[in-house]
């Protein structure tokens, strides 16, 4: 699978996951940690921005795989950045990844339009949720508490890294510096976005 | 005996974390968290050179995250049948619930120390070498994922001095988190256009150098497996099913 | 003497483009010799370099047609990686030509690139690195160093394959004269103790003297006029006035005036400040000391780092001021105001900036660094901005290392060293004093000088 990628893709999904990395580390820095106190639902509805370097990617690169691997990237980098919650982060992103990542094959990686980055958010949401519900127990949460939760981080998934993802990547797109990349050259059969 | 840990091989270290976090996820009792954290919390006192006090600071937001998760599992646990033995107002706590309360609320800490263990004795640079050596993982995605690393400094650089430029246009910092997120925004797009470049350079750099992403014959810099690791392993799930048969020896 | 490299009828142009960056175009290099080819940018320099060592035409999928002969072989033959053992190159970006962190791993991953045996490792990277007089940098972090000695690493990691050709794209663009001009004595005497050939693009050949044996100019464009020395336009009133401003930390107290209409140089060594005066200037960063006034233009080296609109007509109304169609007539930005200010080219975005601060109502301007890394049409560009602000009453504070571009335009320089200023001089007052300039690290603009004594 990785014969056909150029070692320009994979830095560049390295480096927008170091972009992002800056970026979650200026949002959960001390002051956030107050927010601990209400317990496992605080982090839901910020939770999509875990999933934007995965959108990004396959929105600016669309290959096969571009979700997963990007987002097990980024999963490294936040580990190497010295993140506390460590190795548990690779793996989070490896089954993140693939969440966005069987939305875009459903669609045989032929549309990137906004609904399909608003569904791999989604499906991002609903991976990581499934992860989490394992190793955070939510099994002793009452179910409509459980439903708060996922209700909350799918709505992030579609905003902050649907949405969002498509913003920032547009944002770039328009200043001219993606040429080269498979988002510049839109070809026959793609959806119009 | 201190440097033991440092030295252990950090794809083995990241296995084993790894296999002890998924078997954790089973118990819903009090006491196998606790005692997995105890032995998680002595193995890092024999076997390495821990600054605790950067430690402390570290747990901190875990000690807060876990009575989040205890307060929570009280207010919205599934099961609320059988006796209560704590009431507060209209909240009636039965012992099953402070049970999964306080597993959830250890679980949450012998996680986030099994993963300091992790971040604090092991070499970032290492451990994706590593994970190249023993893991199997391709160079192109270890390589990439260094380069990345290594412009970290230069990107929180511009990072600030986009941030002074833009101040000077008029932008200033909010208060408010999601006003905050959406003025990230006006730095993000200049980062990126930077980083886009900065990448397409690197790439072309390497190639250059002869770099075709290929597995490599040898390593300049071979990262062992050897007896510590052994040694480690084995500590490692002895404590892991020590703890959870705690029912069988402590009755 | 047999040809290394030989185009023959070369012509290629990317995908997503109509024009041809290189149209028919044939040239050779010998064995041993040291060539450079030279043009403005975007005449299809870096293509033509990125064809010698096969980055290109895959790496851009790129439409290529003639022939391309490397050590007599037809290039495309070559396996990928291949030809890049025996052809290495050193890019011109300091901070993008690296992937490890320390000057020995960097090495170390060339070598294991080559499928090196581990036990020859260790030796070639002692050899290569008494060789280029870089032993003592074998554990430092790349990316803490200087930029010319990251350029020096590159070298070095280039020398370490133990190529039969170099190619050099623009190395010394973003160094300043004065460590550009050591690089290139270091890579003089490197070329005599390990005989290979050299191939450069360089858009300014003034700092190579005589290195090169042959030159091969690209595109058919005139030789650069050199730029005019201009008329001063300063008035009497003082613009601006700042009183012991310093720095916490580093930053000694600095006062000094410039008065309105004055182009004033800020320079002096690497580390000396420069940017961090002007910063403090700016209240950028905390500083102590009293300034008048307060409201001042600024323009980083990316002068991108400002821009927070889609257009570049938005860019200049941004901070709410009026007279934005009569602002962007006179910086002749008409043509481009629909365009995204991150589209347009380098020399374009700092006449964004600048219209932009100026719009604002900001009558001081600061700028960091405009000349590096520029050629000479940006140069004459950048010239005659600078110029027609000044006479309208602007008042310019400039870093730069470049004296020549100094020369010409400078009412005063400020010079600068370790945190604290030398002083405020009158430009001619500088230019006579050699030894005030490698103090501070300055190459004397001795060709302009030379020229205008000849004209007396």
């Amino acid at each position: 699978m990785l014969k056909s990628w150029k070692l320009k893709e994979i830095v560049l999904m390295s480096l927008l996951a170091v972009v992002f990395g800056i970026v979650y580390l200026l949002f959960l820095h001390v002051g956030n940690i107050w927010a601990g106190f209400i317990g496992p639902i605080a982090y839901e509805w910020i939770f999509g921005i875990w999933f934007i370097v995965s959108i990004i990617s396959m929105y600016i690169i669309r290959k096969p795989g571009a979700a997963v691997i990007s987002e097990t990237i980024a999963a490294a980098i936040e580990v190497l950045l010295g993140n506390a919650v460590g190795p548990r982060l690779i793996l989070s992103g490896v089954i993140q990844g693939l969440g966005a990542e069987a939305v875009f094959a459903a669609t045989r990686y032929k549309r990137f339009d906004i609904w399909i980055l608003i569904l791999a958010g989604v499906g991002s949401s609903v991976f990581s949720f499934a992860y989490g519900y394992l190793l955070g127990g939510f099994t002793v949460f009452s179910t409509g508490y459980v439903a708060l939760m996922l209700g909350i981080r799918i709505l992030s998934g579609a905003l902050l890294a649907g949405v969002g993802g498509k913003a920032v990547a547009d944002g770039l797109l328009a200043t001219g510096s993606l040429r080269g990349y498979a988002i510049s050259r839109p070809k026959k059969g793609d959806a119009r976005a | 005996m201190r440097s033991l840990l440092h030295r252990m091989n950090p794809s083995v270290k990241f296995v084993l974390i790894t296999v002890c976090m998924f078997t954790m996820a089973f118990f819903f009792d009090p006491v196998t968290p606790l005692l997995f954290w105890a032995g998680v919390l002595l193995m890092q006192i024999l076997f390495s050179q821990t600054d605790w006090k950067k430690w402390l600071f570290f747990m901190i937001p875990f000690f807060i995250m876990a009575f989040g998760y205890f307060w929570t599992t009280l207010v919205f646990a599934k099961e609320t049948v059988g006796p209560i033995i704590w009431s507060i107002r209209s909240v009636h706590v039965t012992e099953l619930q402070l049970h999964h309360a306080l597993s959830l609320s250890f679980r949450v800490l012998a996680f986030s120390s099994l993963s300091l263990l992790f971040a604090l004795t092991t070499n970032p640079v290492t451990f994706i070498l590593s994970l190249m050596q023993q893991l199997k993982l391709s160079p192109k995605i270890a390589y990439g994922i260094l380069v990345g690393f290594q412009f970290l400094p230069v990107i929180k650089d511009e990072f600030i001095q986009i941030q002074q430029a833009q101040r000077l246009r008029g932008i200033v910092q909010k208060k408010n988190t999601l006003q905050r997120l959406l003025d990230t925004r006006l730095v993000l797009i200049p980062l990126l256009a930077g980083a886009v470049r900065k990448a397409e350079r690197s790439a072309f750099a390497m190639e250059a150098r002869g770099f075709t992403g290929e597995r490599r014959g040898g390593f300049f810099h071979e990262i062992l497996v050897d007896k510590v690791d052994a040694f480690l392993g084995v500590l490692f799930l002895f404590v892991l099913v020590l703890s959870c048969t705690n029912s069988f020896w402590l009755g | 003497m047999h040809d290394v490299i030989s185009f023959e009828k070369v012509s290629f142009r990317y995908p997503d483009e109509e024009n041809w960056t290189l149209n028919d175009f044939s040239f050779a290099v010998q064995k041993g010799s040291r060539v450079v080819v030279t043009g403005p940018s975007g005449c299809g320099k870096t293509t033509l370099l990125y064809l010698c060592n096969r980055l290109y035409p895959d790496n851009c999928d790129g439409i290529l047609t003639g022939n391309i002969e490397l050590f007599g072989k037809d290039s495309r033959t070559f396996i990928a990686g291949e030809i890049n053992h025996r052809i290495a190159t050193v890019f011109q970006d300091p901070d993008a030509q690296f992937c490890m962190q320390t000057v020995e791993e960097e090495l170390a991953f060339t070598l294991e690139n080559l499928q090196v045996k581990r036990e020859e490792m260790e030796n070639r990277i002692k050899e290569v690195l008494a060789l280029t007089n870089l032993t003592d940098f074998r554990y430092s972090i790349i990316q803490q160093l200087s930029g010319g000695q990251k350029q020096q690493i590159a070298t070095a990691c280039a020398l370490i394959m133990e190529p039969e050709i170099l190619l050099l794209d623009e190395p010394i663009a973003h160094l300043d004269p004065y460590t550009a001009k050591r690089y290139i004595e270091w890579l003089d005497q490197l070329q005599q103790n390990r005989q290979m050939t050299i191939v450069a693009i360089e858009h300014r050949l003034d700092l190579w003297g005589d290195f090169f044996d042959r030159i091969i100019p690209l595109s058919e464009s005139d030789e650069p006029s050199i730029l005019p020395k201009r008329m001063t336009s300063i008035k009497p009133e003082i613009s601006i006035q700042a009183t012991k401003i310093e720095t916490k930390t580093f930053l000694k107290p600095a006062s000094f005036s410039l008065q309105r209409g004055e182009i004033t140089i800020l320079a002096g060594p690497n580390g000396s400040g420069k940017s961090t005066l002007l910063k403090a200037l700016c209240h950028l960063i905390p500083r102590n000391g009293l300034i008048e006034p307060t409201f001042l233009g600024y323009v980083p080296q990316s002068p991108e780092f400002l821009f927070l609109t889609k257009t570049v007509q938005d860019e200049v109304a941004y901070g709410g001021g009026y007279g934005v169609d009569n602002m962007l007539q006179r910086l002749k930005l008409m043509d481009i105001a629909a365009s995204h200010p991150f589209s347009i080219s380098h020399g374009q975005k700092r006449r964004v900036a600048i219209a932009a601060m100026l719009c604002d109502g900001r009558e001081v301007i600061l700028m960091d660094e405009p000349t590096s890394g520029q050629d000479a049409a940006a140069l004459s560009e950048l010239y005659q901005l600078i110029d027609e602000r000044a006479h309208d009453g602007t008042t310019f504070l400039i870093v730069t290392h470049d004296m020549e571009f100094a020369y010409c335009l400078a009412d005063s320089i400020i010079l600068m060293e370790d945190g604290s200023l030398t002083g405020k001089f009158p430009a001619l007052a500088v230019w006579e004093n050699e030894k005030l300039l490698l103090e501070h690290h300055l190459l004397p603009p001795k060709g302009l000088m030379q020229c205008e004594k000849s004209f007396a």
